[in-house]
């Protein structure tokens, strides 16, 4: 600690270099909190939903294009853990226009086991109730509310697109905390169309006991109708929420790259200014060498200055990726991504994640200076002035 | 045998540049006793920096070996060498050498920070070193905001305030106008005459010489006999 006041001296000796160089780290601090964040949020690490993990769906084995059989359902619920189970189909059709912002997604579902499914929601149970005894009522999530403006008793209307009906519902509920762009009405709604006349369902949405039950409850359904016209595909909901993603190739990859250049880059960038400032100050570390400093302490003092430039940088990009993220999440919750704005948030570890990067830096960056410095000799050192 | 005696013994120095070998001291022998002040005077390229170098422990010789007290500076190791020239050694250089981002008292307490003392005393122990050079009233100015002469009185409180036993000086006059290079001269003279510092110090001007008990001379890196001829001129007495 007795060396602090020269590192810290040291550090903003040339203010202007030493805040552009933090300038640098704080971008990247931010983006890698961003990103680190995005990759939680699109893996649903940071699920708020407290059952997000005894939830599973039930899709085609070969897609979500192919529907399956409602009586599917019946075999579901005789399986031991299985706690409710909900055939929802999504709609998909046109609200306003056809521009990204009015996209939303429009489910319908079995309203008499929708609670049971999705405890975890927020929603006043006589609104649950009303929603449960009116066939054209529907709930919507507490964002999409804030965007339409919509009001309990307020009608809409839904375009169909390749489900050849249109949806007039009534707003019956407003639910709260998980996944709060979409709308879910009643499966009845659907009775008259082919989906409905068919038998048909698009996926099976359900819940069991706990955690532990889903592998077994998956492998159980998965080999239940493998043998079947329509075989399925049972998967943890994360891993079908994960699934859009994929469709838009390795999301985690290209982020994960982007992360790594960008870090790879700033380190570039603050070695280059370590190595400056100790190129300026050979005849300084040949003196205080004199003085006798030993070649260990001035590879600590040097990398210290590093270290000390990537932390207070690294504090700075963490305390603006707060408000950068919150920022994002808004936007991101009026896009069609808007079912992973919810998981989007600065965790804990994200931040530690972050401030070890920024460690990364500092020690990668300071190191190579660090050692020449340490490495110079007093006599060259203190001719180069005489 | 004083702790401060310096001892020289057969010292040669070569350097090598490249594949050639340039000698730039030959066989050099003498002792510099303690509380001695001993003026290098010489030609440039003479050696003189490079014997003053030696006998701080900045360097090694190539051959020959150097004594400080009983122990043998030329033997130790880096790090041994380190220490002992925090414990022993004062420096003065020709253009100060002090830290530009740090204040006077922090310059001074630099050679502290190696030792084991707490905050309160290093303070004490700076203020007292500042003292000694006049510029008490100065601890929180930074070199730019001190004159030559006074940059230069810091570094000597720099050099004297971990109380070695012998202070090296590299041209301290150089850089600075007659009257600052006067008060510092005085300063070297208090520091021998009443602190009992043994003081090396390396000069072109004989006027800062004559301010030395003692001078060796060197010439194409070997001592000549001049030196105490010339000492005598210098004082401006018959040798």
């Amino acid at each position: 600690m007795k060396y602090f006041r020269l590192v810290w001296k040291n550090v903003f000796r040339k203010k202007t270099r030493a805040f552009l160089t933090m300038g640098s780290i704080i971008l990247v601090m931010v983006l890698i909190v961003v990103l680190v964040s995005l990759l939680d949020a699109l893996s649903g690490e940071s699920a708020s939903g407290s059952l997000s993990g005894s939830r599973v769906v039930v899709q085609h084995a070969t897609g979500l294009a192919n529907f399956m059989p409602l009586g599917y359902r019946q075999k579901i619920e005789q399986i031991p853990g299985v706690v409710a189970v909900a055939p929802e189909i999504w709609f998909g059709g046109t609200y306003i226009d056809q521009r990204p912002e009015n996209f939303f997604g429009q489910l319908s579902t079995d309203p008499e086991v929708w609670p049971l499914i999705n405890a975890d929601v927020e929603i006043p149970s006589d609104q649950i109730k009303t929603w449960q005894l009116e066939r054209d009522a529907f709930i919507a999530g507490a964002q999409l509310i804030d965007r339409y403006h919509w009001k309990l008793g307020d009608r809409i209307h839904v375009q169909g697109s390749y489900v050849q009906t249109d949806l007039d519902l009534v707003l019956r509920g407003i639910y709260k905390g998980r996944d709060e762009s979409n709308i879910f009405f009643h499966n009845k709604y659907l009775e008259n169309t082919w989906a409905g006349r068919s038998g048909q369902t698009g996926v099976f949405f359900m819940r069991v006991k706990s955690p532990e039950d889903v592998p077994r409850v998956t492998d159980t359904i998965n080999k239940m109708f493998e043998n079947s016209d329509a075989p399925v595909k049972a998967m943890p909901e994360k891993e079908f929420t994960l699934q859009f993603l994929e469709m838009m190739g390795n999301v985690k990859l290209l982020v994960r790259s982007i992360a790594l250049i960008v870090l790879f880059t700033v380190v570039l960038i603050v070695a280059n200014t370590m190595a400056m400032s100790a190129r300026e100050r050979i005849t300084e570390i040949a003196v205080i060498r004199a003085l006798g400093f030993r070649r260990a302490q001035v590879l600590g003092i040097v990398l210290s200055e590093a270290l000390l430039l990537s932390l207070l940088a690294g504090l700075a990009g963490v305390a603006f990726s707060y408000p950068f993220t919150a920022f994002l999440v808004e936007g991101m919750k009026r896009s069609p991504v808007a079912m992973f704005a919810y998981n989007f948030r600065v965790a804990p570890q994200t931040v530690l994640v972050a401030m070890a990067a920024a460690v990364l830096i500092g020690t990668l960056a300071g190191f190579v200076p660090a050692i020449r410095s340490s490495r110079v000799s007093i006599v060259d050192g203190l001719r180069q002035v005489v | 045998m004083s702790q401060a005696q310096i001892r020289i013994d057969g010292v040669s120095k070569v350097y090598h540049r490249d594949a050639i070998e340039i000698p730039v001291l030959n066989d050099i022998s003498f002792i510099v006793e303690s509380g001695d002040f001993l003026a290098l005077m010489g030609p440039s390229g003479s050696g003189k920096t490079t014997l003053l170098n030696l006998m701080a422990g900045l360097d090694k010789p190539t051959s020959g070996r150097i004594f400080v007290g009983d122990r043998e500076v030329s033997a130790m190791r880096e790090a041994e060498l380190a220490r002992w020239r925090a414990d022993h050694v004062g420096f003065v250089f020709q253009l100060y050498n002090l830290i530009p981002v740090l204040t006077a008292f922090e310059n001074v307490e630099l050679p502290l920070l190696l030792t084991r003392l707490g905050k309160k005393e290093r303070r004490e122990h700076v203020k007292t070193a500042l003292s000694i050079v006049g510029l008490a009233d100065r601890m929180e100015h930074y070199p730019r905001q001190l004159s030559g002469g006074q940059e230069q009185r810091v570094a000597i409180a720099r050099a004297i305030v971990a109380d070695p036993a012998i202070l090296v000086a590299d041209e301290p006059t150089g850089d600075l106008d007659a009257k600052s290079a006067d008060e510092i001269l005085d300063l070297m003279r208090r520091l021998s005459g009443e602190f009992r510092k043994t003081i090396v110090m390396v000069t072109h001007d004989p006027k800062a010489a004559a301010v030395a008990r003692r001078m060796v001379h060197l010439d194409k890196g070997v001592l000549t006999p001049a030196g105490a001829r010339e000492m005598a001129e210098l004082r401006g007495v018959q040798p």
